[in-house]
């Protein structure tokens, strides 16, 4: 699998998702250097006190001088800079911590969604057309019409609200976040809220593809050759139907980064979305540069994860 | 095909139909009429219609009209309960949160529908210019469409909220900005699959202008899809500016907005749940609406491709 | 005679559709002996596929098989359980169909696949599996079997494809194999290759074999004995060399008239018969081919012909026998089904 052709293809890849993060943290610093006033306008400062804090962060030198600085850093030392609000915090230590963090929710996002998705995906296609898939095609719109932090309020009110109320406080959800790393206690609620919009979307995917799957020729093959229904459906069915599930990934890593930046708010995970909105709402612009860059970062990671699933599922795809 | 014995020959056969493709003007309208006789057949369709009729009725009669102001305070106790006074409650400041959600409806149905005129004005072009030019220009637009589909829409709104400033009018930039790609995406295909045709074909061998064929043969016949992909792309972008909302950098207070009114009510969820809920289900109902309705048109336009 | 090993009683295969109900299979029966090799020829949508997909159980939605027997060692396959079904299929009878490339699962090596025939019916384990299969791809003449058994699908020719699937019908020694249109989707060279490897498993194994086919050139290599099917039902069986020689209805007539030239094989394109293959939502009255044939007389509008013995061993549903055609009608000129002989048709009849 990892031949020599897929090993030079990683190799263009990386080098290509290098050059993004180029772009996308050059775009995003030179945006933001190019508003009026300057990032601590906002604090009313004066005098000297002003003058040495604009020199700490290099804004009294010529944009040029800030952006080459500013590369140099990021390329050559992986340093992001300082916070402009929190001062004296370095930013890549800080974004690299709640990276795992986000990575963390999600990826149980993604599990769930893809789980669930494809559980009620091939149960609808293989009960076509009965009031299990009419039920599960009618939810799914539903399920996709709810945004995530709706899904997000509901849970918080019926766990941490009703659940409190009605048992009189003796029974409540644990909702927050203790440790580092989420306890599973912490995590699912949030997973939920995060992928059960895509798991509807996962789901009609499913049962789409696996319609179109159980109809080809090689399942009649199979059942030809006295093959057991339930060897047919998953060891030549589903195998199949995944592919065009696979196409799916790309955005829905994307969904999920973006829909992290809410549901981290909501349930107070200290993860990248919660930092990248919160720095938005205090301008500190060195945050959310440093964000950005880790997220165009991730999102090319994600894709090119996404591209070599294709080579491990389908033996028909070589790079 | 004619006659007796065939079987599959490989090699280029007919173009598969895309769409509502191909039909030549008298077959349209009854396409139409057909159309509609489905769609009414559809029942989940159908109520969704009539919700949204109402909603717009609502956000209509809110320009004149409202219980209270949706931004005087102190109408009721602050966090009060749903009451004969005040059908869904008050809200932090004591405001009316029924006559704030219906100002919100206004803000939802201009931002939809807002972004969805824009995404066609750009997006119709574009597709049409690319599938019907092919080569250096539709490459250069699939690329383009391919960056956009690689970033985080919501996270670079973010961003060009920040650079622009929230406002309604930025907020409809900043979305059509992130989301003009399915149309795009969607002319494209089409046109590329209807140029081909046989009909194109004997407008442009008689001397028909590419204008003339694009905006005169292949956008009509694209009409059905590019309705349908409005019609998802309503709710897609209603969400989008919830979302943004709810972060609080979206529609500004005093202004309600359906996402604002709900981060206000989670703040309070143990207290006052009715902030939260109310919004929250005004929201989902209508994002559900539009993509029952989305579902219905794609089915009565285009029967054969059934989900 | 020996006791035949299958036996199709009056076997009726209806697809329930929007427009109605369709007969696939109308009132089909036939006998097959161990050991031997029939062909079912016709034309694309006679229902022959639907025929053999019903005697394994194996026709796609909304088909449904509503009557008739299908007796293998005197047990009715249509009665038989869900279980017991399975274990005939690839077991006792095998299938191949038309076009190995959509036949054979795309994700899933081709040695597994073959593997797999053996390890349903717990024939053996997983190494003496992977042995035999190699041998049978051995068997089928795939050059270096034990690598190609790793290969995926996409890795062999249309031609090896084609082997593999035989080789995956061979699998379980079964005692019948039904190949639907194996050579249609291949190339004119591969097509004898595999016709002759049909043959030869056939003579050597005692394989009986049910040869599916449009083209009547195919049959006349590899079968003892033919049946014709139009419109779903059967309109005349018998020996190969009979019916090749003294074709008795006007519809294996023109099948044999339109049997390509050997130079003009190349994408098996036919020869068509002129007008068009019969509707089965609305199969016309009477004798379903009047609407095409050139000896129709008034009868034939109205009553439906039945199979009668029109010679030894042969049965036609016809009402004017091929002999009274020829007198009457004066069409002797017109027989002549020797390869390259000329046609009686204009070129614009040449449709597909
Ligand atoms: N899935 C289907 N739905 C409806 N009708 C079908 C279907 N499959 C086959 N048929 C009908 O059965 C007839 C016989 O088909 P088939 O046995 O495949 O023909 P062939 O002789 O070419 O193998 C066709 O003419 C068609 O009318
Ligand atoms: S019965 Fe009549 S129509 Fe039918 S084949 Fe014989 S002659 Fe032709
Ligand atoms: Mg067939």
């Amino acid at each position: 699998m990892l031949n020599r052709g897929t090993l030079i293809y990683i190799s263009q890849r990386l080098v290509l998702i290098v050059f993004t993060v180029f772009a996308v943290s050059s775009v995003v610093f030179l945006g933001i250097h190019r508003l009026p006033g300057d990032a601590l306008f906002n604090e009313h400062l004066h005098g000297t006190q002003y003058q040495l804090l604009l020199h700490h962060y290099g804004l009294d030198r010529p944009l040029w001088d800030q952006y080459t600085s500013f590369l140099t850093g990021l390329f050559l030392h992986g340093n992001l800079g300082e916070s402009l609000v929190n001062r004296g915090v370095p930013i890549t230590p800080l974004v690299l911590r709640e990276l795992t963090v986000s990575a963390e929710v999600g990826l149980f996002a993604l599990l769930f969604t893809i789980g669930l998705g494809m559980l009620l995906g091939v149960v609808a296609a293989i009960r076509q057309n009965t009031w299990v898939d009419y039920l599960l095609s009618t939810t799914s719109v539903i399920g996709y019409s709810m945004p995530s932090f709706v899904i997000a309020t509901f849970l918080l009110l019926f766990f941490a609200v009703w659940l409190d109320n009605f048992t009189q406080g003796t029974f409540y959800f644990q909702i927050g976040w203790t440790g580092r790393f989420g306890t599973i206690g912490e995590i699912w609620l949030p997973a939920f809220a995060l992928g059960f919009p895509y798991a509807s979307i996962v789901a009609r995917l499913t049962r789409a593809s696996m319609l179109e799957v159980i109809r080809q020729d090689y399942i009649r093959t199979a059942r030809a050759k006295g093959l057991r229904e339930t060897v047919i459906m998953a060891r030549h069915a589903l195998r199949n139907a995944l592919i065009p599930v696979i196409t799916i990934l790309g955005p829905l890593v994307i969904g999920i980064i973006t829909g992290g930046v809410i549901i981290e708010n909501i349930f107070g995970i200290p993860g990248l979305g919660k930092e990248f909105a919160n720095s938005i709402l205090n301008r500190d612009y060195n945050i959310v540069i440093g964000v950005f860059t880790m997220y165009a970062a991730m999102v090319g990671l994600a894709n090119l994860g996404v591209d070599l699933l294709y080579v491990v599922i389908d033996p028909r795809i070589r790079y | 095909m004619a006659t007796s014995v065939s079987f599959p020959v490989p090699g280029p056969g007919p173009a598969p139909v895309v769409g509502t493709a191909g039909l030549s003007a008298p077959v349209q309208a009854s396409l139409w009429s057909d159309a509609w006789r489905r769609l009414r057949r559809n029942r989940m369709a159908l109520i969704s219609a009539v919700y949204l009729v109402i909603l717009v009725a609502v956000a209509l009669v809110a320009l004149v009209h409202t219980p209270y102001s949706y931004r005087e305070v102190g109408v009721a106790r602050p966090y009060s309960g749903p009451s004969w006074a005040n059908w869904l409650g008050a809200d932090i400041l004591g405001r009316d949160v029924l006559s704030r959600l219906m100002v919100g409806a206004q803000i939802s149905l201009i931002v939809g529908v807002g972004t969805q005129v824009f995404v066609v004005a750009v997006g119709v072009p574009i597709g049409l210019l690319a599938g019907y030019y092919k080569g250096t220009v539709d490459s250069v637009v699939s690329f383009i469409i391919n960056v956009f589909y690689g970033i985080p829409d919501l996270l670079v709104a973010m961003i060009l909220l920040l650079l622009l400033g929230p406002s309604l009018n930025n907020i409809i930039i900043a979305i059509v900005a992130t989301r003009w790609m399915d149309m795009t995406r969607l002319v494209r295909g089409q046109t590329l699959a209807l140029r081909e045709r046989e009909f194109i074909e004997a407008a442009r061998s008689s001397g028909a202008k590419p204008a003339k064929i694009l905006f005169g043969h292949i956008l009509p016949n694209s009409l059905g899809p590019i309705i349908v992909q409005a019609t998802f792309g309503v709710p897609a972008a209603i969400l989008f500016e919830a979302f943004l909302s709810f972060l609080g950098i979206g529609v500004q207070p005093p202004t309600p907005s359906w996402g604002s009114m709900a981060a206000d009510g989670l703040a309070a969820i143990r207290i006052a749940p009715h902030m939260v809920i109310a919004p929250s289900i005004a929201l989902s109902l209508t994002l559900m609406a539009f993509n029952f309705l989305g579902d219905g048109l794609r089915d009565a336009l285009d029967p054969r491709q059934k989900r | 005679m020996p006791t035949p090993i299958l036996q199709v009683k009056d076997l009726h295969t209806e697809f329930l559709t929007d427009g109605g109900v369709v007969k696939a299979v109308d009132g089909v029966s036939f006998d097959l002996y161990p050991g031997e090799s029939i062909g079912i020829v016709g034309e694309s949508g006679s229902g022959k596929s639907i025929t053999a997909l019903s005697i394994l159980r194996l026709v796609p939605d909304p088909g449904r098989v509503v009557s008739g027997q299908v007796l293998f060692h005197d047990q009715d396959l249509l009665q038989l359980g869900g279980e017991e079904i399975r274990e005939i299929r690839g077991r006792d009878i095998a299938m191949i169909f038309q076009d190995p490339q959509s036949s054979l699962n795309p994700v899933l090596r081709t040695g597994f696949q073959i593997d797999e025939a053996m390890l349903a019916h717990n024939k053996a384990n997983r190494k003496q599996a992977r042995q035999r299969t190699v041998e049978l791809l051995r068997r089928v003449r795939i050059p270096a079997p034990e690598t190609r058994v790793k290969d995926f699908p996409h890795q062999l020719s249309g031609g090896m494809r084609q082997r593999a699937m035989i080789a995956m019908g061979l699998a379980n020694a079964p005692s019948i194999l039904i190949a639907d249109e194996p050579t249609t989707a291949l190339d004119v060279t591969v097509q004898a290759q595999i016709l002759e490897l049909l043959a030869d498993l056939n003579r050597d194994l005692g394989t009986a074999i049910v040869m599916i086919t449009h083209n009547m050139g195919v049959v006349a290599g590899l079968c003892s004995r033919v049946l014709v099917m139009y419109a779903g039902e059967i309109v005349e069986q018998g020996p190969v060399e009979q019916i090749f020689e003294h074709p008795q209805h006007p519809y294996t007539w023109s099948l044999l008239r339109s049997i390509p030239r050997v130079d003009a094989l190349r994408h098996e394109r036919l020869r068509s018969i002129e007008g068009l293959a019969p509707d089965l939502l609305h199969p016309p009255a009477g004798c379903r081919f009047h609407p095409r044939c050139p000896f129709r007389v008034e009868k034939c509008f109205t009553d439906e012909p039945r199979l009668q013995e029109v010679a030894p061993d042969q049965l036609a549903a016809c009402w004017v026998t091929m002999e009274r055609a020829r007198k009457e009608m004066g069409a002797d000129d017109l027989i002549d089904i020797r390869p390259g002989a000329g046609s009686g048709l204009r070129k614009g009849e040449l449709t597909e």
